[in-house]
């Protein structure tokens, strides 16, 4: 097994690397939010003065907006902060900031806010008791509505051989990067600049932008070394906030989360409910309908993205003859839904996967082959009308078969096997541009993506130029720039990077190729190597070292530049089957099929996964080391969606469990030996066919994991997460 | 009331005055000192990101009043090479890959050094492991840290 | 969490005197201060005065034969290390070592887990089964208190004001055991947990449960059950009917009250049965 071979290795393990809470400027003062203190209500007053009147203390609230925001256009559907009602507990009210964080507190201490309560709506079943009818987009709780049909639903489920109906329960879960959000603005001169913890320092510009009133070109954001991202850091969060305080005082102005205010205002996955109806005919799924509550708390009406996505990865990735999806967007008085790892895509594959291995037993057929023979396969088309990509899974999955067979021979009494598969689709699409220098000793990529830790930047873009170049990785620097410096780029999102700056870097390189081989008087690409430990360009008959070919201004700033850039729209879908809101074609199709052995011990239902195995569909693998540690990583965090996470919000609308202690993400002990497969071949969208391996790998291990347990025990799990205390339910111990 | 103290921190001598009673350990490291490697995280002890050593046994500086560890000695992420034990943890985790983001790693280069320390190479495997279960990580899955402390146990200590 | 003094008295009388000379609440000892922290963190309290025992001469194993006496300030991990403790106290080292993490045992204390009391406490139940006393030192003397009568109620406890728990003493070794049933392998707070002990001297058995509200509790009536040795199958299965029924079990985020009682037939089963297996079992 290759190690991941990673460049900032060096620095994150002798303490020198910044992250965003370790940003320290001289003057600079601590931030925090006033927090509303009930999660729905109507602002009778607010009175910053006792605050005001402390020392040091410079507080905002809406009424100062006004003259700290800019001219320009601002997105009036987001508000900075609450200011008639609350929609969510912790809200944020205002802004207080003080020479040190203990003034930053006793300031917040010292607001004083009165409240007229409102009912709260704390949850989906407090605004659907039932699956609502047909007027529910019309209901104010209702942020989105998204349905699709196709084929004869109405007359397969009438005359199908038989109906199986399952309703199931998914929890929220917290991306739980360990560095909470953090960030430290300044104003310098025109220019509003913050340094912060981000995926996409490009994102909060455009963000930021949209909530001041200021044009993108007066922004700076500058991305720091960054501790977890996992979607929760994808958008702009508590920068425009900082940029405020730091306008206002006209000082530096650090606003970072505590651990507990990263969990309560946290915005990520929600908890749902899926209703799943299949009908099946001749051993064959003749017509599914699907039904999804979606919790999104805090949402905008109309900007719901979560339903129309999510959807599609309750159809697929299985062969669906006719179909019925309907989705509704909740609102509950929460902090609105967010990203999270393959967002909501684990709990779809949970469903899809217990769903149809129930259907199958419900029929006396075989699960695996069952699900086997459904699945897509190239040149199938989705549910809604699009044509399936190069594609891996069933090979995956039929790896995954020989896998558990194997270990079924091998496992002792009161263990079980279970496959789970799923599919995610990258967002390689998405912009991204890079700039390249190649000068007389190295070739340096300018880019504007900050590596967060999956290490598709500095090792997967690294391995991409070596590849592309010839030139050996240690010649080859990737580097970061901020929004001023750097070409612009989405951010480190879907799964990105690699597919899309590595496209990029792809197309530059052959610029950069041309360019050379130009100057060597030659047609086509000049070929790189390296000599005598220079750099020398080849083409046609004529061999130089890079440093004669370059001018004279290219040799006093570094070396021959050359632009790369990659945008892709995906694919489409018939729209004729779309009946309300709207649905999204992949990009790419990436596949998973998976492998656990787990033990349930069936005094207290604890479930303990014994072994697992990775299949993944990589399309080419260009860095085994960082592609082995994202298969680690995305399993032991899907294991925790599988087991033991599940934020609990109470009837109040307060997160209960706010903290690491009672909301658990595993540990060292609980992650079992994980083996891993790649499945090359299938080519997605990422240079030499790469596809992208942030969040594929997450998305089957709940569904493993619950399929292995009923192998187990015989429990059929219809709620995440298989806590101990459900799989007892489950085996009638309760 | 606040009042002297004096720490060894990576081998140098520090004194302090003004250090407020209620003050952490953590934030004495990383604000008035400067020694940000040691991270924070949760504040609450149940993470282990800001395990620093002090006189040589793993601790959790976010649960510590500076004033409680008056005249010890304080080893962090950033010290030098002097320290050989740190140094071979340090080495074992890049060799092995054992990092991503990067953010737990000071604490668990710290508590995996703390427990060298305290056990040697000689104690059984699970104990290492359980006496890990303090310090999460949200990137890895752990995988290539349990390589990164099993290849350390098989060196020559 | 606002300003406080910290004193750190060199012998019992100084701290004692430091904590008796503020009103009720107004000065508080710390130990580890790894439940300290939260509250203050928390404003749960509020001390003008804050004692530190570190200079204190209580972080001590005494043996008096295989009687133990362990000196409240003593860091968990160092009750771990000893294989004396592992090898006549089992179910006390099997409790200790699952108290959160490493790092939090090198602070952590015996002390400030009784006087914590929390009703999910670990080592309360062996406490119980072991017999254990507290010396206590305070303004008006020194005063011993058994471990049952100590602790009332979710941070409630026998200490009066002025008073501070010295040591802990386990009059006998053993064979006992320490069950747990909670979510993660290692440095999680229990769900519910059993405990339990065989006296040789007495021959009888001590079993106690906690995560039972409003504190953990000796089962007197499951021991009966148990008999005077190896107990038979059936006499294991009373004696865990016997448990379900007797206790309050708590409700909270992290189980429900009936799940909890559902696990303590099973976790008393494995208790005894590791007892028996123990070191100092009569064979």
């Amino acid at each position: 097994m290759t190690a991941a071979v990673r460049p900032d290795a060096g620095v994150k393990l002798d303490g020198t690397a910044v992250y965003g809470t370790d940003l320290d400027v001289p003057g600079m003062l601590w931030a925090a939010f006033v927090p509303a203190p009930m999660a729905h209500g109507r602002i009778r007053s607010l009175d910053l003065r006792g605050a005001r009147a402390l020392p040091g203390v410079t507080v905002i609230g809406p009424e100062d907006l006004p003259r700290l925001l800019g001219p320009g256009d601002r997105d009036l559907e987001r508000p900075l902060f609450a200011s008639g009602e609350i929609t969510y507990r912790n809200q944020p009210l205002g802004l207080v900031a003080a020479p040190s964080a203990l003034e930053a507190r006793a300031a917040v201490a010292a607001v004083r806010v009165e409240v007229e309560p409102l009912p709260i709506v704390a949850d989906l079943e407090s605004v659907f008791p039932e699956w609502p009818g047909s007027s529910a987009d019309a209901s104010p709780h209702v942020a989105g509505h998204v349905r699709a049909r196709h084929g004869n639903v109405e007359s397969e489920f009438a005359t199908a051989d038989r109906v199986v109906s399952e309703t199931y329960r998914t929890a929220s879960v917290h991306q739980v990067a360990l560095e909470p959000h953090a960030c430290v603005a300044e104003i310098r001169g025109e220019t509003w600049y913050v340094r912060t913890s981000t995926q996409s320092p490009f994102g909060v510009r455009e963000d930021a932008a949209a909530l001041l009133g200021v044009p993108e070109a007066s922004i700076v954001v500058d991305g720091t070394w960054v501790g977890g991202g996992f979607g929760g850091k994808g958008s702009s969060f508590l920068e425009p906030y900082a940029l405020l305080m730091a306008r206002a005082t006209g000082r530096p102005v650090r606003l970072a989360l505590t651990y507990a205010e990263e969990f309560r205002l946290g915005r990520t996955t929600l908890p749902a409910v899926v209703r799943m109806d299949t009908a099946v005919t001749g051993g064959q799924i003749r017509a599914r309908r699907v039904r999804l509550l979606l919790d999104v708390g805090n949402s905008l009406p109309g900007r719901d993205f979560a339903t129309g996505y999510s959807i599609g990865f309750l159809l697929g990735p299985y062969r669906t003859v006719s179909f019925e999806v309907e989705g509704y967007a909740v609102r509950t008085h929460k902090p609105p839904f967010g990203p999270h790892r393959a967002p909501f895509a684990p709990q779809c594959a949970f469903v899809v996967e217990s769903h149809l291995d129930h259907v199958a037993r419900e029929l006396n057929l075989d699960p695996e082959e069952f699900r086997h023979r459904h699945l897509w396969r190239e040149g199938d088309s989705t549910a809604l009308g699009q044509k399936v990509g190069p594609f891996g899974l069933a090979l995956a999955f039929e790896k995954a078969q020989a896998t558990a067979r194997q270990w079924r021979t091998e496992a002792p009494p009161g263990h079980g096997v279970g496959i789970g598969c799923g599919f995610w689709s990258t967002s390689t699409g998405a912009g991204g541009e890079v700039r390249l220098r190649l000068g007389p000793q190295r070739l340096v990529v300018l880019e504007g993506e900050r590596e967060i830790g999956s290490g598709s930047v500095l090792a997967g873009l690294s391995a991409v130029a070596v590849r592309v170049t010839g030139l050996p990785r240690d010649r080859i620097s990737i580097e970061y720039g901020s929004t001023a410096e750097a070409p612009f780029d989405s951010g480190v999102y879907g799964s990105r990077t690699l597919g899309a700056l590595g496209r990029a870097i792809e197309e530059a390189v052959v610029r950069l190729r041309r360019t050379l081989a130009e100057r060597l008087g030659a047609r086509g690409q000049a070929e790189l190597s390296v000599e005598r430990g220079e750099i020398y360009a080849e083409a046609g008959e004529r061999r130089a070292a890079l440093t004669v070919l370059l001018t004279e201004e290219e040799r006093a700033s570094g070396g021959v530049v050359a632009d790369g850039r990659h945008f892709a729209p995906g694919g489409t879908i018939d729209e004729r089957r779309v009946v309300a809101g709207s649905f999204y074609p992949y990009t790419d199709f990436t596949g998973a099929a998976h492998v656990a052995e787990v033990a349930v011990d069936p005094a207290t239902g604890a479930v303990r996964v014994v072994r697992y195995a990775a299949f993944q569909d990589a399309g080419t693998v260009v860095d085994p080391g960082a592609a082995q540690a994202q298969v680690e990583g995305g399993v032991a965090m899907g294991l925790g969606t599988a087991l033991t996470e599940e934020a609990i919000w109470s009837d109040e609308g307060r997160l209960v469990n706010d903290g690491l202690l009672d909301y658990r993400i595993p540990t060292l002990g609980e992650i079992p030996p994980i083996s891993v497969e790649f499945i090359e071949g299938f080519a997605g969208a990422g240079p030499f066919g790469a596809k992208g391996l942030g969040e594929p790998p997450i998305v089957p291990v709940p569904a493993t994991v619950a399929l292995a347990t009923r192998a187990a025990c015989g429990a059929h799990a219809t709620e995440l997460p298989l806590s101990a205390e459900r799989v007892a339910r489950a085996l009638k111990l309760l | 009331m606040t009042s002297h103290l004096h720490l060894t921190v990576n081998g140098r001598a520090v004194d302090l005055a003004d250090v407020p009673a209620p003050e952490r350990l953590l934030d004495t490291l990383r604000w008035r000192l400067g020694f940000k490697g040691t991270k924070e995280g949760c504040r609450s002890g149940d993470c282990g990101a800001c395990t620093v050593l002090v006189d040589g046994r793993s601790c959790l500086s976010c649960l510590t009043l500076t004033h409680e560890v008056e005249g010890g000695a304080v080893t962090t992420i950033e010290v030098g090479p002097e320290d050989a034990l740190v140094a071979r943890v340090r080495e074992a985790f890049e060799k092995a890959g054992a990092l991503q983001c990067g953010y737990c790693t000071p604490g668990f280069v710290m508590a995996v050094a703390g427990l060298l320390r305290e056990r040697g190479t000689a104690a059984p495997r699970e104990e290492f492991l359980e006496g890990l279960g303090g310090n999460l990580c949200r990137c890895t899955g752990y995988s290539a840290i349990v390589r990164a402390v099993d290849a350390l146990r098989t060196e020559v200590p | 969490m606002g300003a406080f003094e910290l004193v750190t008295p060199a012998t019992a009388e100084e701290a004692v005197a430091a904590l008796q000379t503020l009103g009720p609440g107004e000065a508080t000892p710390i130990a580890g201060g790894t439940n300290l922290l939260f509250d203050l963190d928390s404003g749960r309290i509020a001390p003008r005065r804050v004692i530190s025992l570190r200079q204190l001469p209580w972080r001590t194993l005494d043996w008096t034969g295989d009687a133990l006496t362990i000196g409240s300030t003593l860091p968990l991990r160092s009750l771990e290390d000893d294989p004396r403790v592992r090898a006549k106290y089992p179910g006390l080292y099997e409790a200790v070592r699952n108290v959160g993490g490493v790092a939090l045992r090198h602070r952590a204390t015996l002390g400030g887990n009784l006087v914590r009391a929390s009703p999910a406490s670990d080592l309360i139940p062996v406490l119980l089964t072991l017999d254990a006393d507290l010396d206590l030192v305070g303004p008006h003397g020194d005063r011993r208190v058994s471990v049952d009568r100590f602790v009332q109620a979710s941070r409630r406890t026998d200490l009066r004001p002025g008073e501070l728990v010295r040591s802990v003493r386990l009059p006998e070794a053993r064979p006992s055991a320490f069950f747990w049933q909670r979510v993660r392998p290692a440095n999680d707070i229990s769900q519910v947990v059993v405990a339990a002990a065989f006296s040789p001297s007495e021959r009888s058995w001590r079993v106690a449960v906690g995560g039972v509200a409003p504190r953990s509790v000796l089962l007197p009536e499951s021991a009966a059950k148990l008999g005077t040795g190896r107990p038979t199958p059936d006499a294991v299965r009373r004696a865990a009917e016997s448990a379900a029924e007797r206790v309050t079990f708590v409700t909270d985020v992290r189980a429900s009250e009936e799940y909890r009682r559902q696990l303590v037939g099973t976790l008393l089963g494995r208790a005894v049965a590791s007892t028996v297996a123990a070191e100092g079992f009569p064979r």
